[in-house]
């Protein structure tokens, strides 16, 4: 009886690890597709389709910054090469292989939207400061993202 | 039994003979190249290094300077891995030694100065449609940027992919060495654009998919597939793929990475943008009017999507 509640016992807390795994990597994409409205609502002032707001862009930059804070902790070793079922991408085995220069590419992109944070007050600031971050997404999506479709 | 062995040894000797004179690399090219004296313009070389996109290979990887051309990125296929020559003016290990004609005749043709083929890794299957002018700016461009030191390591390709002669047949079969020709029907910015993307700015080689012999699927040219070099999808370009784009959204990606709903390039692409974003404005934007263009084409299946684990 005690070894069948034992049993019991370990197989829920394994589904219960299973299942904050899965919330962990829903929440990853959740943030990733939060960046690139918020970044798509900024660009889509700098080409000129919508006019420039500044509680659009103050809202985005935090959301960015959040994120960037988030980073380092958001891709531990228990979610090693999972995946969301209904992603265009996926993530590398390299975030998990070359943590130092994940790393670097975090903390590059924090510095990029601190920097955008401090200077963008307008239209031409946000156009000066704006492609940095995308960059600095790119950067990091180059070596440790996979596009599957 | 004698007229036998003979008539198989004749057999196997023309057959070898046709197989030699299919695969010659100079009459396969059209015998060498002869150039007037011109003189280069530099500014225009530069424009073409950066459409070509010669950086994203040749540039010394793991360092951030663009223009040292020592080579060594390892580009893997199917046939196996390349390793990116030193393309640097450095007479020993680059092409400081090499002639114009030399150059030229690498670029369109696909043939090295001691007459060998070169893997199509190179893509001179796309930069054989370019101007050869276009080609001799290139070449002085990249006379003035830094030696760098070095030979690159052998490309590791097993047989019978290794056997150079082989490329012979391989570019009978898939190397369509015609000049870009501009079509009147559309306008000098749309004209600008296809010579770029389709001669050095080589975008059908990774946004087309690729039959077993690694040759592009002509019906399906810009249509997207696996991508070549590793894992993942190269996305469809065609208007099956970019219909939500406009030009504009083409032109700021080419400048930017930033795609219109506010995703960045990834990948392979990451390094394009790097090339593309220094390119004059109307470039991006000929390109841009170009790709709008493309008429929607179905691209290979997707593999079927890994459940979560």
């Amino acid at each position: 009886m005690i070894r069948a509640a034992l049993v019991v016992g370990a197989l829920l807390l394994g589904a219960t690890a299973v299942t904050a795994q899965q919330d962990l990597v829903k929440q990853n994409q959740d943030t990733m597709k939060a960046n690139a409205k918020n970044l798509g609502a900024m660009v889509a002032m700098v080409k000129g389709e919508k006019p420039y707001d500044q509680a659009t862009v103050t809202a985005g930059l935090a959301q960015l910054e959040e994120t960037a804070k988030k980073l380092p902790t958001m891709f531990p070793d228990s979610i090693k090469g999972m995946n969301p079922p209904d992603s265009k991408y996926e993530v590398s085995p390299k975030i998990w292989e070359d943590k130092a220069e994940f790393r670097a590419k975090i903390e590059d992109f924090a510095k990029v939207v601190s920097a955008a944070k401090a200077k963008i007050t307008d239209l031409d600031t946000l156009k000066a400061n704006a492609p940095a971050i995308g960059k600095a997404c790119g950067n990091c999506h180059e070596t440790f993202r996979i596009k599957k479709s | 039994m004698r007229r036998v062995l003979l008539g198989a040894a004749v057999a196997i000797a023309i057959g070898f003979s046709i197989y030699w004179l299919l695969t010659e690399p100079f009459i396969l090219s059209g015998g060498r190249v002869a150039l007037a004296a011109r003189t280069p313009d530099l500014a225009n070389g530069k424009v073409v290094f950066n459409a070509g996109g010669c950086a994203s290979c040749h540039a010394v990887p793991g360092q951030p300077d663009r223009l040292k051309l020592g080579g060594g990125l390892a580009i893997h296929s199917p046939f196996g891995t390349f390793y990116a020559p030193n393309i640097s003016p450095d007479e020993t290990d680059g092409i400081g030694r090499w002639s114009e004609a030399n150059f030229v005749t690498a670029v369109t043709s696909g043939v090295s100065p001691d007459g060998q083929h070169y893997f199509p890794a190179f893509p001179y299957t796309s930069y054989a449609h370019a101007r050869i002018d276009d080609v001799r700016d290139l070449f002085a461009y990249l006379t003035t940027l830094p030696k760098v030191a070095g030979k690159v390591r052998d490309h590791d390709v097993p047989f019978p992919f290794n056997i150079r002669r082989n490329v012979g047949i391989w570019k009978l079969m898939f190397f369509n060495a015609r000049p870009f020709t501009p079509d009147s029907a559309h306008s000098v910015q749309w004209n600008r654009g296809a010579y770029l993307v389709n001669s050095f700015g080589h975008c059908p080689e990774c946004h087309s998919p690729r039959n077993f012999l690694g040759g592009i699927i002509a019906a399906q040219r810009f249509a997207g597939g696996p991508n070549p070099d590793g894992e993942g999808w190269v996305p469809n370009i065609t208007q099956k793929g970019l219909s939500d784009w406009n030009a504009t959204d083409i032109d700021y990606f080419l400048k930017t990475g930033q795609t219109p709903d506010g995703d960045s390039a990834g990948g392979s692409m990451v390094a394009v943008i790097k090339n593309t974003s220094q390119l004059p404005d109307t470039d991006t934007a000929a390109i841009a009017d170009y790709v709008k263009s493309l008429a929607p084409v179905e691209g290979p299946p997707k593999p079927a999507k890994k459940a979560a684990k």
